[in-house]
């Protein structure tokens, strides 16, 4: 090749990545930019700076909306549904793995299809059932809504790293006196930190970013998630664009944060339907 | 006997003695079996049990009718519309997603200063919430404060109305939905591009294979089992996408984006037809089940 076609190849390619770039991350900059920039200059005019640079929406956003009770109430269905997922995967994938029973196959197999249900057939019987139980419109129905969909992953993931534990661990345990449980507890679970993080983290971005079992499952304002918050401060007020950028920069930040870490899962999690999406 | 029934027998009665020192641990499990199987399995069952019935209100038992509702729907203009609207956009999402996808990932997949933060900028659609996702495209997509309609009006273009018209919304969702889910296959596809052994494309390079050459006899041959993973994937999710158009349109204008997952919400929750939603949503996934079971026999599972 000589100089000349390798310097074109080279601007080519350059132009190539800072196009990828561009598409992937313009529409993520421009919400911060817009969140930071003074309300009258959002519909004036067009300046890829935030200049002057003001908190204004923010402040906004946090003294004049909901937002304060949503990001609370996120914080609490997030939290539990980690929660209710770790202390049901743990056995149960446990036992799957070191018992061979029968249909365990079967049964990991119903649990990926009950993962691919779409969503919306599960959210009609639910509506049903705990509108029978008295729980429509409680925390707690979107809890264990959410978990119909996190317990396969979790069942998924988890079966995959208690398998990759050897059993002679347990059994040398098990030799000097110890009782299953006990090796549970002090060899296997400490073994598998990795698996228990990322199903956690797993589990509380689907949370964290669900939609569609909150939008379904809560009615009242107080007990919106923010995702459904925010829609809902889209629908109420006209053109309130900085706050829906300050509270969309806001949401984001925690979902990120968490992928960030399990950023080496994420690709087997891809190919395996680890992750819904 | 040889040497693996050998081994199997040890096997099972080490099971045996397993069971029972176990058994602590499965009075710990059977509860949690009961509850995920109350909380998973019944509503599925549940769902196709309530499209059989009519029901007045939500808490009332409702009337069995058979396959009244299906006979409904199957009748109704507007539900061979949303299936129509529902194939439409999944294939066009899924057809952009990949093209779109595995270009970004060769370009990756080249070395170059930078590339690891070019790849974490790649990721970046998919990491953010779906909602965060919509509002930002609502925003920059506004007729009339948008940033791209700015831009288009200062070049003399006019303006354009990226979800008023039937034609336009539609076009908006897809391009929304590509944007969020390309990384996925961006990700899954430079995966497979690493673990291609390099002496391949040298080899064929000194024979004299051009680029395009390497690619189709190569990678894509080496690459096929993957891409069929990603392509059931997504066709499953895209096919069941529910928040991204109810955000951006909500189905309209004049259903022009309703597809069977917002018609059975539209039906089930505003409406209280809870068995015309129901059906709606089981010919959904019964559309689905076959690629569901194709993808279950593709990932492994030894048993």
């Amino acid at each position: 090749m000589n100089k000349r076609a390798n310097f074109l190849f080279k601007l080519i390619f350059i132009v190539l990545v800072s196009g990828i770039g561009f598409y992937s991350a313009f529409p993520i900059y421009w919400m911060i930019v817009c969140s930071f920039k003074p309300y009258v200059q959002l519909f004036t005019k067009v300046s890829i700076f935030p200049w002057p640079f003001t908190t204004e929406s923010y402040k906004a956003l946090l003294t004049m909306t909901n937002y304060p009770t949503y990001f609370k109430n996120s914080i609490i269905v997030a939290v539990g549904t980690t929660i209710i997922t770790l202390f049901t995967v743990c056995p149960l994938s446990y036992i799957l793995t070191r018992l061979r029973i029968r249909f365990a196959g079967t049964f990991i197999r119903l649990m990926l299809v009950a993962y691919m249900f779409p969503a919306l057939l599960l959210t009609i019987p639910m509506f049903v059932i705990f509108t029978k139980l008295g729980l429509f419109d409680t925390l707690t129905s979107v809890m264990i809504g959410q978990s119909t969909l996190t317990i396969p992953l979790g069942v998924w993931l988890m079966w995959g790293f208690f398998k990759g534990i050897p059993f002679e661990l347990e059994e040398a345990a098990l030799i000097d006196g110890s009782t299953p449980f006990k090796a549970f507890i002090k060899i296997v679970l400490p073994l598998s930190r990795a698996g228990l993080i990322t199903t956690a983290l797993f589990t509380f971005i689907l949370s964290w970013t669900d939609y569609i079992y909150a939008f379904t499952l809560i009615f009242s304002d107080e007990l919106k998630t923010l995702p459904l918050g925010l829609a809902a401060i889209y629908g109420a007020t006209d053109m309130r664009w900085g706050e829906l950028m300050a509270g969309s920069a806001l949401i984001t930040i925690p979902s990120v944060l968490a992928f960030a870490f399990v950023t080496r899962y994420l690709v087997q999690g891809l190919t395996a339907g680890a992750v819904k999406g | 006997m040889n040497g693996k029934a050998l081994t199997r027998k040890y096997a099972n009665s080490r099971q045996m003695s397993l069971f029972r020192e176990y058994w602590p641990f499965f009075l710990l499990a059977i509860p949690v079996l009961i509850v995920t199987i109350v909380f998973i399995f019944i509503p599925v069952i549940y769902a196709i049990i309530l499209s059989f019935f009519k029901m007045e209100t939500i808490v009332s038992p409702g009337k069995f009718i058979g396959l009244g509702n299906y006979r409904e729907i199957f009748s109704d203009p507007l539900f061979w519309n949303a299936l129509k609207n529902g194939v439409i956009y999944a294939l066009s999402t899924v057809a952009l997603q990949l093209v779109i996808g595995i270009i970004i990932a060769l370009i990756l997949d080249h070395n170059f200063k930078g590339r690891n933060y070019f790849r974490g900028l790649a990721i970046v659609p998919y990491v953010i919430p779906t909602v965060v996702a919509s509002f930002t495209w609502l925003w920059i997509l506004d007729p009339n404060v948008g940033v791209v309609n700015k831009v288009v009006k200062t070049l003399g273009l006019g303006t354009i109305t990226w979800f008023e018209t039937p034609f336009t919304a539609m076009f908006s969702n897809v391009l929304v939905s590509v944007w969020i889910w390309t990384p996925f296959v961006t990700l899954s596809f430079l995966a497979g591009l690493q673990g291609i052994d390099q002496e391949l494309h040298e080899a064929a390079r000194v024979d004299g294979a051009t680029w395009t050459q390497r690619f189709l006899f190569i990678t894509l041959p080496l690459l096929k089992p993957i891409l069929v993973i990603i392509i059931l994937l997504r066709t499953i999710w895209m096919f069941n996408k529910f928040d991204i158009i109810w955000l951006l349109t909500q189905g309209g204008p004049l259903h022009a984006t309703e597809h069977l997952p917002v018609l059975s919400y539209l039906r089930a929750f505003p409406m209280f037809e809870v068995g015309n939603g129901s059906a709606i949503a089981t010919v959904n996934f019964l559309l689905l089940i076959i690629l569901i079971f194709i993808y279950l026999k593709k990932v492994d599972i030894d048993e």
